[in-house]
């Protein structure tokens, strides 16, 4: 990267990190550190709660699966909005109302000790792992392209979150998520300019070269419970998903746990739904752009710089020869892109046709030489070779002008410091709330309280950093990420449905939560074809089936 | 259910109809677009 580049990104990150800090002031108990003492703005909850979605692994990770695989990932946040809704007329007023610090502290009230001991567990185990793949993601990434080491990486992304986060707490977390979505955007309208500027065709050509390679097809009305981005995984699944994270998570609970009322609350949650589905296509279009770039410019053969040097150094023969074969089917594959192009301006339908064929037996062949390709370098390093997470990084650091790269660049740290801080956050709040505060020391001042958050905001930080760096090569990051929840997501979510019975016993709530990890669990090991998102509904609707028998059982005597 | 929300007015909860109404509106029209981009663009 150009000197320029790394500048711009120095001073953002001074700029977010100083700016954080200011924020610290006059946050001196708890109250403040934790819930910015409820005093927080509708629409900087609501940004902050989209800043927290939209992490590096949608920068990196979500863009390159549009390039690779077209915009049908979008499915997946097809029940966000109908959560949102569902939440701002249900739970949001029972939580916002009872004016608790973390969501697992009304389970109490409701219901016993133990049920808010094990949910909160639950959370913190869960949490703290994800934040960890979260870093690792961009980390990873990071140390391939620019040659850091992994610990390096990681640093990077993660110490100046920690750093404002710990200082500041909620108030910090949630001004500078302001600040940075809106670099965030603009760092990805630019990258979107950049590249329709570079296409030899206009946009409307571009999309139909996309269209006939397949990248253009969204909605897939099947039903099946294998397959994760279908309409209907995406409405039902994605639905039970995203109440059960905006819903139960306290990463996402304390951002409206901070608003000034349970009105601005669910205000803040709708407006965090607001660009959900249309932000998240834009980010697949830039992968799929991307695509119609690489059709005019040959693609690397491997993404990922640190494989492609192994595999060069070890196999050159055979690499050699992939990538003359690479070579040859790329040049078809641009030559069948531009006559589509002409085809389509001559208004030549069977010319049209004819070069959809070819285009679409060309992206065929040239899939064939990169699984190949991916393939030898799996045996080679001995790691997962799937390189989608590089396709992005790889493509703005090659082709996007001076200045413009770091822009991206400071977007994806921003993405990543955006998810880490409000999870890092939401970790320590538990921590104290809901353990030493409970179990503890329930007599502490509020001044002993605010330094054992601040530290134990720097223990979680450091517990994250050190599982990014050990977690580094788990494959596909954007699924473990969700994967991970969804075991634990559903059943939590089932048990504050258990909540909003009035009958609901606090031993149905307990017996029921674990009667939905187990069923989760069966569901997991015994038919694991079945796609991650149906685990939220199995281990919801078993919650609050086992928890209802239970509390409707007539007591001895 | 919200009797912690002194300061709750008919401004605010105007303000939540008009949003959810918004949002929703919002959302119907990117399906359609999105329908209408994979209809137009892959045929």
């Amino acid at each position: 990267m150009h000197t320029l580049d790394w500048v711009i990104v120095v001073v953002w990150l001074a700029y977010v990190v100083s700016h954080g800090l200011r924020r610290s002031r006059g946050t001196t108990g708890i109250d403040g550190y934790f819930l910015a003492n409820r005093s927080l703005p509708w629409w900087a909850v609501g940004l902050s709660v989209m800043a927290t979605q939209l992490s590096a692994v949608t920068m990196i990770g979500t863009t390159g699966q549009g390039a690779t695989d077209g915009m049908r990932f979008v499915q997946f946040y097809f029940g966000l909005p109908i959560a949102m809704v569902i939440l701002g007329v249900t739970l949001v007023p029972f939580l916002h109302g009872a004016r608790v610090y973390t969501a697992y502290e009304y389970l109490e009230r409701r219901f016993d000790a133990r049920t808010r001991a094990l949910t909160a567990f639950l959370f913190l185990v869960s949490r703290g792992m994800s934040c960890g793949t979260i870093i690792a993601a961009p980390a990873v990434v990071f140390s391939a392209i620019f040659g850091w080491s992994l610990p390096v990486s990681v640093a990077v992304i993660g110490l100046p979150a920690v750093l404002y986060t710990m200082v500041g707490g909620v108030q910090a977390v949630t001004w500078v998520d302001v600040k940075q979505m809106m670099l965030i955007v603009v760092a990805m309208a630019a990258v979107v300019i950049a590249i329709l500027v570079q296409l030899p065709v206009s946009p409307g050509q571009a999309l139909h070269i996309a269209g006939a390679a397949g990248r253009l097809r969204v909605f897939d009305f099947s039903f099946s419970l294998t397959n994760t981005y279908t309409f209907w995984s995406g409405i039902i699944g994605g639905t039970f998903l995203m109440l059960s994270y905006f819903g139960t998570d306290q990463s996402q609970v304390q951002r409206y746990l901070a608003a000034k009322s349970v009105s601005e609350a669910r205000t803040s949650l709708l407006v965090s739904a607001y660009w959900k589905i249309p932000l998240q296509a834009l980010v697949l279009l830039i992968g799929v752009l991307v695509f119609v770039f690489y059709q005019f410019d040959q693609a690397p053969l491997l993404f990922n710089p640190a494989h492609e040097r192994l595999v060069r150094h070890s196999q050159p023969a055979a690499y050699g020869a992939m990538e003359s074969r690479y070579a040859l089917a790329s040049t078809q594959q641009a030559a069948a892109a531009l006559a589509l192009a002409q085809a389509r301006d001559a208004g030549n339908g069977q010319a049209t046709a004819a070069a959809r064929a070819r285009l679409s037996a060309a992206d065929d062949s040239v899939g064939t030489v990169r699984a190949a390709a991916l393939d030898l370098a799996g045996k080679v390093s001995g790691e997962p070779s799937r390189d989608v997470n590089y396709i992005i990084p790889r493509f703005v650091l090659d082709h996007l002008p001076i200045g413009l790269a770091g822009l991206f660049i400071a977007a994806v740290i921003a993405a990543a410091m955006n998810a880490i801080s409000g999870e890092l956050n939401s970790l320590s709040t538990t921590t104290v709330i809901d353990f030493y505060r409970r179990w503890v020391n329930d007599s502490g001042s509020d001044r002993q309280l605010l330094a054992i958050s601040r530290a134990a905001t720097a223990l979680w930080g450091i517990f994250a950093c050190v599982i990014a760096t050990y977690a580094a090569n788990l494959g596909s990051l954007i699924e473990v990420v969700n994967r991970f929840g969804s075991f634990f997501y559903g059943s939590i979510l089932g048990v504050f449905l258990l909540a909003m019975i009035p009958r609901a016993r606090g031993l149905g709530a307990f017996v029921g939560l674990i009667a939905g990890m187990a069923a989760v669990g069966a569901v997991n090991f015994g038919a694991p074809s079945v796609s991650f998102l149906w685990h939220n509904v199995i281990g919801a609707v078993t919650v609050v089936m086992v928890g209802m028998a239970l509390s409707l059982r007539p007591s001895r005597g | 259910m919200t009797e912690g929300d002194p300061g709750r007015t008919s401004h605010d909860g105007r303000r939540f109809r008009v949003t959810l109404v918004s949002v929703l509106f919002v959302q119907v029209v990117a399906l359609l677009l999105l329908g209408w981009m994979q209809h137009h663009f892959s045929h």
